[in-house]
């Protein structure tokens, strides 16, 4: 179905390959993983597939594509459209109307197709994907995860061939994620399609793929295998993949259900064994408190109230589902949102009542979208103006910075940076003035593992040298390996808060993978078993 | 589509409505007659309170309305300080100021006569019934529905006025939450320098994403040609480039009226104006057939559309009819010195209950009852939090 | 990266205008400005009286006009990248419009549409003009008969400004800084020349006179719009120079970023496929 024949892309600005050697044959009906880390060519790769590079982009394409026995030398993407759908990694900027039906219909129109044709397909695809509730609403009203199963539907009407998606469920929370991916699987097996998707949470995807392509990047060409091969040897593993080679368990298991049949034995052996975690820094001084918060937004309550006291050195993970309240909880902390009731402190000011600069020396809040910090033409200019906000000495940001995120070329545009590299300017920005309190609102994004494992790195650090961390967030991986302590959120109310090994190992919906496996042990994390296993000798 | 089915509730195609509301525009332009401009007022009003929909714009009839008041107002005013009419009744003797040199030639103040402000009047109220037709045409036809009968040749520019409209939306909310952003790092949201600094990253974002959407223009087909052959092409070329020199020249003889005679009809001119216009839209309907699109829920087009257009035809004919053939006496301009009462002549009377049909002749407006402009809360406190 | 650098300070052009096109942008401006200035414009014995049907039928011919050269344009190719530029910017704009009010001056709308103009060519500028005032117009709920006016107008100002001469740095800066303030008035000016006969009507001291020599009419004019809305032109003129010294090279280099990223002038190359050898993996 999809051919690639030692494909070699270079873009027209110059720099090394963006591709190099590709050869790729993916057979009809397979749902296909691409894998690998950021700048590594996962998005050029799915772009070669429907035309978009180099016809689009520009640059130079040494080799062949052919999709359906059509080349892509002589078929730009708007000739591929009918046999080509693509899903681009943020939905909402790839609508092109305003109501959902119209979305649905405007790739058919473009195609042609008879208006009762037409009509036929807009049903069909409201069954599959099950949007017949939503068919009239406005698409800016949608939650991620309708988002994502709209743009589904809208390349799903012109009946293509082939389905690619960059980063579908990046931005979703695990529930939305499930609702995506079981469409998609839906789509593979009754309809046929062949899926290609680039993802970077590998625990969700990872058990449903037909074959692995693992970009490892540096122009070095891609490995291509079956999931559990290829899983054996990547360096970029969902942590019941390490559990499974930890544990030497063959063949490597990809779901949480694998793992536990063949977990019985790693059982025994950690039975009666306990967790080495930090110590819980239960007693450092209260850095923030909330005292019987209520948020009201017209007639709806987003917070009812709260009470939460956040001390010096603890990383505090806000979870819940989305509309839960999490963002709410932080604005109020910062002051972006002064409470209808009950009142907030932090470092014993009220932050709403701060002005600008004397706020950064008490809360720093790092938004879901890091990009809305930004303002300047180059890092370097980004950084200079965070150090005069900060009162702090020229190049004291750009230290920062490059402690978080080396390698970053500070004359580049901060938007090119890559999700990871922003985030870490949005941290080096906020931090610089060191504020006791620091939040995170959704910082995991569009981030690989090697990024993620900097940023709990980074976020330990900050909690050793005294600094409260508070941060909302749906990856329970995260939570697992850098909270000290979880507060769950539901309808505005405080749920549940505790120690996070408490708090998340019993619950179905927060529980990380390696906990799934090994219940009802206490284990959170792959390098706790590690150490445990170490330790028994 | 069949005659029952055709009046059932549902939305009238919107150049219908555009139709009858040039028609009763044109016939406003044709008359001084404060009763008959009234008239038409009313009958606009009248089918616009029988034929509008819910929705927010359904209120910009009301809109025009006051505009409409405000440009007779100003054509008042105007006449009052600026008026040279001297003949008539003396209302009141306003004081000339003494103005500089170089504005000598102007008259300010003065007598204000009867006469003066009479055909002030007259003329701020042919202007305001003109709007007042556009202004139905608004409330009962949104103008963003027009953007759904975009003819072929003006497809690409259709599009970009779409993604304008859906974007504009989204853009408020971004204004929102980067301001949020910038309190955080500590600098101010409000004044000049919070406007700059709130304006570029949102500008910059904007763009980025124009380019994600750009890809999924293209990747779902945009741009697609139906193949046209060279011979076609250059029949539509030269219909479109034939068509606007004719217009130009045929201007060029309106606005200099010495032109070559043949005959005692005027070559340049009024026909060649017309000529050419016809032969433009020619070669513009041509030019449409290259982009091959079809259209989802096209809007029918039946006998509801057709009565509705009669009747702005009609009226519009029946207004230059009167014109034609009776010249000042038939009514229609109101002699203003010396004043007389306006007349009530009967054919233009006739023809404008003519455009009261779609009051009844339209269909229903058809409004579906679901929460579609009720976004889902939860989400959006997310949003207005984020 | 010298190359790249330098196609980068080259003017992208997003919407090219070519041959035909162009020439039909010539007529119809041409015609667009009769349109405008048909007081100014008759002489004895042409249908431009008061009473005349000529600026009713200039009034109904210009939507035509507009939508002819228009579609011209697009069928010299208007790409995705390209209409999904115009979409942004024209929403920029049209948000943006009602925070710059006549009496404050600050008209940011214009601003873009200058800037936008400059970037990306004369063509992108006109097309921005015409789809930037017409989304807002359906923005703010009303078409009405000034709108294929200001549409015309609003196009004009951002060809303008994609014609101006080369120049880099302070210069260029300048540069648009005297354009914005020439184009405000100016627009300001068109506009005025729009409603001027309907407001002064026949027989008052500021109206035009049918005929009349050219320099008389317009001296009547430019008392008219002395008398009326100068002071708002100037204020818009002003505060048109005063937001493009201080944002113009800000947003000049965000959109020349975008233009570059969007890639209008980049060629697409394809190389041919090497034969594959045996045991070449």
């Amino acid at each position: 179905m999809i051919r690639f024949e030692d494909v070699t892309v270079t873009y027209a600005d110059g720099g090394p390959p963006a591709l190099a050697g590709v050869d790729l044959i993916v057979p009809e009906g397979e749902l296909v993983l691409v894998v690998g880390p950021t700048g590594s060519g996962k998005s050029t790769l799915l772009r070669c597939v429907n035309g978009l590079v180099p016809h689009f982009s520009g640059g130079t394409l040494r080799g062949r594509v052919t999709v359906a026995g059509r080349d892509t030398r002589t078929h730009p993407p708007r000739e591929l459209a009918d046999v080509v759908g693509v899903v681009g990694q943020d939905p909402l900027a790839g609508f092109v109307t305003d109501v959902v039906e119209d979305e649905l219909a405007y790739g058919m129109e473009s195609l042609g197709l008879a208006p009762d044709v037409m009509r036929r397909r807009i049903e069909d695809t409201v069954d599959l994907l099950g949007l017949g509730d939503l068919r009239h609403r406005a698409l800016r009203t949608l939650s991620g995860g309708q988002r994502q199963r709209v743009a589904i539907g809208s390349v799903l009407t012109a009946h293509p061939r082939v389905l690619v998606l960059d980063e579908p469920t990046s931005a979703l929370d695990p529930v939305a994620a499930e609702e995506v991916l079981a469409a998609l699987h839906r789509l593979v097996h009754d309809l046929g399609l062949t899926v290609l998707v680039a993802e970077h949470r590998l625990e969700r995807v990872v058990q449903h793929a037909d074959r692995v392509v693992r970009l490892p990047g540096g122009g070095l060409p891609p490995i291509v295998g079956l999931p559990a091969e290829l899983m054996a040897g990547s360096p970029v593993a969902p942590p019941v993949v390490e559990l499974g080679r930890l544990a030497g368990w063959r063949p490597l298991p990809l779901s949480v259900r694998d793992a536990r049949r063949a977990a019985g034995g790693l059982r025994e052996r950690l039975a009666g064994r306990s967790p080495l975690r930090a110590v819980h820094p239960g007693d450092g001084p209260v850095v923030a408190a909330l005292r019987d918060v209520s948020v009201r937004y017209g007639d709806q309550v987003a917070l009812r109230r709260v009470s939460l006291a956040v001390a010096g050195g603890e990383v505090v993970a806000l979870m819940g589902r989305n509309g839960a309240g999490k963002s709410t909880l932080l604005h109020a902390l910062v002051g972006l949102r002064r409470p209808d009731g009950g009142s907030v402190a932090v470092g014993g000011a009220d932050p709403a009542r701060l002005p600008g600069p004397r706020l950064l020396a008490h809360v720093g809040l790092v938004p879901q979208d890091p990009g809305d910090l930004l303002g300047a033409d180059t890092v370097t200019a980004e950084c200079a103006a965070a150090d005069r906000d900060a009162a702090r000495p020229t190049g004291a940001t750009l230290a920062l910075l490059d402690r978080l995120a080396p390698g970053i070329d500070p004359a580049t545009h901060p938007r090119d940076l890559s999700e990871g590299q922003r985030l870490a300017l949005a941290l080096a920005l906020v931090c610089v003035a060191e504020p006791p309190l620091l939040l995170l609102d959704e910082p995991t994004r569009g981030l690989d593992y090697a990024a993620k494992r900097r940023l709990v790195q980074v976020l330990a650090g900050l909690a050793a040298r005294g600094h409260a961390v508070v941060l909302a967030t749906h990856d329970v991986e995260l939570a697992a390996e850098a909270a000290h302590r979880t507060v769950v959120l539901a309808d505005g109310e405080v749920v549940a808060d505790g120690p996070t090994a408490e708090v998340v190992v019993s619950s179905p919906a927060f529980a990380p993978q390696v906990a799934k496996v090994l219940a009802p042990g206490p284990w959170l994390t792959v390098a706790e078993v590690e150490a445990a296993l170490l330790e028994a000798g | 589509m069949s005659l029952a089915a055709a009046f059932l509730p549902r939305d009238l195609h919107p150049l219908a409505w555009w139709a009858w509301a040039a028609g009763l525009a044109v016939a406003a332009s044709r008359s001084t007659n404060p009763l008959l401009l009234l008239g038409l007022v009313a009958v606009a009003g009248n089918v616009v309170a029988a034929r509008r929909s819910t929705a927010p714009w359904a209120r910009s009839y009301a809109a025009f309305l006051r505009l409409g008041v405000l440009v007779v107002g100003v054509r008042l005013a105007f006449e009052v300080v600026f008026g040279t009419t001297d003949s008539g009744t003396v209302l009141v003797l306003l004081p000339r100021p003494p103005l500089p040199h170089a504005l000598a030639g102007l008259e300010v103040g003065g007598p204000v006569t009867v006469d003066g402000l009479l055909g002030a009047g007259n003329d701020g109220l042919r202007l305001a019934a003109l709007l007042a037709c556009l202004g139905a045409a608004n409330a009962l036809a949104n103008p963003s529905r027009l953007l759904r009968v975009v003819p072929g040749a003006l497809y690409e520019v259709g599009v970009a006025v779409v993604v304008a409209l859906t974007l504009a939306p989204q853009m408020v909310a971004d204004v929102a939450r980067v301001r949020q952003a910038r309190r955080l790092r500590g600098r101010p949201d409000r004044g000049l320098r919070g406007l700059a600094g709130v304006a570029l990253p949102v500008l910059e974002g904007a763009l980025d994403r124009s380019l994600e959407l750009a890809a999924a223009m293209d990747s779902r087909g945009y741009g697609r040609t139906a193949g046209v052959s060279p011979a076609a092409r250059r029949g539509t070329a030269g219909l479109v480039l034939g068509g606007v020199l004719g217009v130009a020249l045929g201007a060029y003889g309106v606005l200099d009226g010495g032109s070559p005679d043949v005959a005692g009809v005027p070559v340049l001119g009024l026909p060649l104006l017309v000529l050419g216009a016809l032969a433009a839209t020619a070669g513009f309907r041509l030019g449409g057939r290259r982009v091959a699109r079809t259209s989802h829920r096209p809007d029918p087009w039946g006998l509801p559309e057709w009565l509705v257009l009669g009747s702005g035809l009609v009226t519009a004919a029946g207004f230059v009819l009167a014109a034609a053939l009776g010249g000042d006496e038939a009514g229609l301009a109101t002699p203003t010195s010396p004043p007389s009462w306006p007349t009530l002549p009967l054919l233009p009377l006739a023809a404008a209950l003519v455009g009261l049909l779609p009051a009844w002749a339209a269909p229903r407006p058809y409004r579906r009852p679901v929460a579609a402009d009720h976004p889902q809360r939860e989400h959006d406190r997310e949003q207005v939090a984020a | 990266m010298n190359a790249a650098r330098r196609a980068a300070r080259a003017a992208a052009v997003a919407v090219p205008v070519r041959g035909r096109a162009g020439l039909v942008l010539a007529l119809v401006s041409a015609l667009g400005l009769a349109a405008f200035g048909w007081p100014l414009l008759g002489s004895p014995g042409s249908g431009l009286g008061h009473d005349g049907d000529a600026p009713w039928l200039l009034a109904l011919l210009l939507p035509l006009l507009i939508v002819v050269v228009l579609a011209e344009i697009a069928d010299g190719g208007m790409d995705a990248k390209a209409v999904a530029l115009l979409g942004v910017l024209a929403a920029v704009g049209a948000a943006l419009r009602p925070l710059g009010g006549g009496a404050t001056g600050f008209q940011p709308m214009f601003v873009l549409l200058i800037l936008g103009g400059r970037a990306l060519g004369p063509g992108f500028g006109f097309v921005l003009g015409s789809v930037t005032m017409f989304a807002s117009a359906l923005l703010t709920g009303g078409v009405g008969p000034w709108l294929p006016f200001q549409m015309l107008a609003a196009s004009w100002v951002g060809l303008g400004a994609g014609l101006l001469p080369r120049a880099s740095g302070r210069r260029e800066t300048a540069l648009l800084v005297g354009y914005g303030a020439v184009s405000g008035l100016g627009f300001g000016l068109l506009m005025n020349l729009w409603f001027w006969p309907f407001v002064t009507g026949s027989d008052s001291s500021l109206s035009f006179v049918a005929g009349a020599p050219l320099a008389q009419n317009l001296a009547q004019f430019l008392t008219f719009s002395v008398v009326t809305s100068l002071g708002w032109d100037v204020a818009r003129a002003v505060g048109n120079a005063a937001l493009l010294v201080a944002v113009g090279p800000r947003v000049l280099r965000a959109l020349r970023r975008a233009a570059r990223r969007a890639a209008f002038d980049v060629p697409v190359v394809f190389e041919p496929v090497e034969p594959t050898l045996l045991g070449r993996r």
